[in-house]
């Protein structure tokens, strides 16, 4: 490793640095605690895996670089110098973790591995060896932002069958799919796709809400990637359309990290705070479901069914009431996992992970406890408000023999909803 | 006091506690140089108020429950082991402050029996713990992840505890010469009283003082500074989304 570039990514460390990170780079007692929250590491039983690990590989550069400790006696804590080696394990490390922070949970300091592995990232990309296909992927997002006059024409055309189902659905010749609507209440920021469009544009029709439909997903891969400026990028052409539709509120879909992109992490980024309202679908259908805004049948599921709790909406966004909510109304046999909530497992696909297949091996093994858990249960559907998880619980159906039906909570509530077409 | 003891047991005392107090509070003065990251970092469930948000913090730093979901036996050895620790800790102000309510109870001859069981019952619970941890390091996951610091204060540690509980089962050495020992140190004219001097045990009391030096000078600018990060990082755990 030639010396510029050596100074460069240490110079990213310290760039990087803020009281948080630096309290948990200091702290930790290699206690091992976190071995048994991780579950890549129950399922490989390989260090590698282990979160402190991996953090451990950021300490040592740290103390490396910082600390007296490190320049005058470095073989006391193992202190290294950046180099091929340490960049190679890093990177397995560091794209791996599905940042679903249940060792966080664990931890007796509360060290949030992820915040560590951020670092990671940062200094991976300014080594050129980020992941380069979450990079394609942001990139392709950005792009799409900058040329949005020539993707606009095509998703109104691709969303007039789309129209038409709804139209159908609800019995109303006049409903639509607004697009770009000034003054709408709601700017409802939906997946790739029009599979989270429709459902939500039954609701939103049902509930008699005056909204309007983004032009851009949810998801943020340069979030996944550890390029801030491009996930702040991403999230920001979100944020520029809310302002120009003046809308009240933003709601993100069914989706884990797009939520808490938008709600935990765009102000900092920004260094503006946001000028409307960001919340979940899940807590807006409940909403709709306690007023009686919309009406679902009860029981209408009667075969046993699961929650998978994804961890950006539970332990990281804290909705653990209202998926439950909505389960309940519409699941005559409702059966939970175990553990649950902020203890529940990850489902082995977070982080992006679900895209990079150089990691599909990796995430059908440490799926198993997942596996495990959902036949516990004995349920025969799994329904999981985030797509990673489903996508990742559809690999894991498939590779076990599960015979299980994945489905999103949009979907089963609109499965369930009343509709009276004479009304409409 | 031979030159041995005069620099173990006398000079370094005062290098060792000046070490330790600037050298923690530059590495507090060091954490708060470093400005906040605004991103809140708070996993859920999150606390009512600003008070059960103290009390979540107290309770995770000082009983980490959810340690008891993975591994009961190393809950256990650390909340024994940190117990141990302070309890140690307060046995030894004895030697600055006679706990005189415990004499008047007891009696001298009951306090000093006392002090014997007390002081060989934390003893003992301080070495069995430190070797559980010493020995878990030697066997993976955990020697993968051990560095050589890990090792180092462990067998620091348990040297140190090896050497009191020498002092406490072997020693001829009793409470009124420490005080005097101490009151030659807070004198700045360290010196060891007769009873010191004459004893078989001053080499192992001029040790554990020497060790216990060493500890104090690594403490600062090793990961034992958890002792006051731990707080930071638990309240961290709550922070307001």
């Amino acid at each position: 490793m030639n010396e510029t570039r050596e100074k460069t990514l240490v110079d990213i460390l310290d760039k990087k640095m803020n009281r948080q990170l630096l309290y948990y780079l200091d702290i930790c007692t290699r206690c091992s605690i976190c071995k048994d929250a991780c579950h890549q590491y129950v399922s490989t039983r390989d260090v590698l895996y282990l979160p402190a690990y991996r953090a451990e590989l950021i300490r040592r550069v740290y103390k490396k670089y910082f600390t007296g400790m490190g320049q005058f006696i470095p073989a006391l804590g193992e202190a290294r110098e950046i180099d091929d080696k340490l960049l190679d394990e890093l990177y397995q490390t560091t794209y791996a973790c599905t940042g679903c922070r249940r060792c966080m949970f664990y931890c007796p300091f509360s060290i949030d591995t992820t915040w560590i592995l951020s670092v990671a990232k940062a200094m991976l990309i300014a080594a050129g060896r980020g992941s380069q296909i979450l990079a394609e992927l942001s990139g392709a997002s950005i792009s799409k932002g900058e040329n949005i006059d020539l993707f606009k024409d095509i998703i109104i055309d691709t969303l007039k069958s789309t129209e038409k189902e709804l139209q159908e659905k609800v019995g109303d010749a006049k409903a639509n799919i607004p697009i770009g609507k000034e003054g709408a209440d709601t700017l409802y920021v939906a997946l790739a796709g029009t599979h989270t469009i429709l459902p939500a544009a039954i609701i939103f029709h049902q509930a008699r809400v005056n909204w309007t439909l983004s032009l851009f997903e949810a998801s943020n891969y340069g979030y996944f990637l550890g390029n801030v400026p491009q996930a702040k990028t991403i999230a920001q052409r979100i944020v520029d359309e809310a302002r120009r539709l003046k809308v009240k509120e933003v709601v993100i879909t069914e989706c884990g990290h797009a939520y808490r992109v938008m709600s935990h992490f765009y102000e900092t980024w920004a260094g503006e705070k946001h000028l409307f309202k960001v919340r979940s679908i899940l807590e807006v259908i409940a909403e709709y479901i306690r007023e009686g805004k919309i009406k679902l049948a009860r029981g209408h599921v009667s075969k046993p069914l699961t929650y998978h709790e994804p961890c950006q909406v539970g332990r990281n966004a804290g909705f653990y009431e209202e998926p439950r909510y909505i389960v309940r109304q519409v699941a005559s046999d409702f059966r939970e996992l175990t553990p649950n909530r902020e203890r529940n497992w990850c489902c082995g696909g977070g982080g992006g992970l679900v895209a990079e297949f150089e990691f599909d091996d990796l995430r059908i093994k440490t799926g198993e406890r997942k596996v495990q858990q959902i036949r516990e249960t004995g349920a025969e559907i799994v329904v999981s408000p985030c797509e990673n998880c489903r996508l990742q619980l559809d690999t894991l159906n498939e590779k076990y023999n599960m015979e299980i039906e994945i489905i999103s909570m949009m979907d089963l509530v609109v499965d369930a909803m009343v509709i009276d077409k004479a009304a409409n | 006091m031979n030159w041995f003891s005069f620099l173990a047991a006398g000079v370094l005392v005062y290098i060792a506690v000046a070490v330790f107090l600037f050298g923690t509070g530059y590495r507090v003065f060091q954490w708060f140089r470093v400005p906040r990251s605004g991103i809140r970092l708070g996993i859920f469930p999150q606390p009512r108020n600003k008070g059960a948000r103290v009390l979540w913090m107290a309770r995770d730093s000082f009983f980490f429950p959810q340690v008891l979901d993975v591994d009961r036996w190393m809950w256990l050895f650390v909340i024994l082991l940190h117990l141990g620790g302070i309890a140690a800790f307060v046995g030894h102000l004895r030697i600055i402050q006679e706990f005189t309510p415990l004499v008047n109870a007891l009696g001298d001859e009951g306090m000093a029996q006392f002090a014997l069981w007390s002081g060989g019952t934390i003893g003992i619970i301080l070495l069995v713990t430190v070797l559980y941890l010493l020995f878990r390091r030697f066997k993976s996951p955990y020697k993968d992840l051990s560095t050589p610091e890990d090792y180092f204060l462990l067998v620091l540690i348990l040297v140190i505890i090896l050497l009191g509980n020498h002092l406490r089962f072997f020693g001829d050495i009793h409470v009124a010469d420490y005080r005097e020992y101490l009151q030659s140190l807070l004198a700045f004219r360290p010196a060891f009283p007769e009873a010191i001097a004459e004893s078989g045990t001053r080499w192992v009391l001029a040790s554990h003082v020497l060790t216990a030096n060493i500890l104090l000078i690594y403490f600062p600018f090793s990961k034992l500074v958890h002792f006051i990060g731990a707080f930071a990082g638990n309240l961290l755990r709550s922070e307001k989304q």
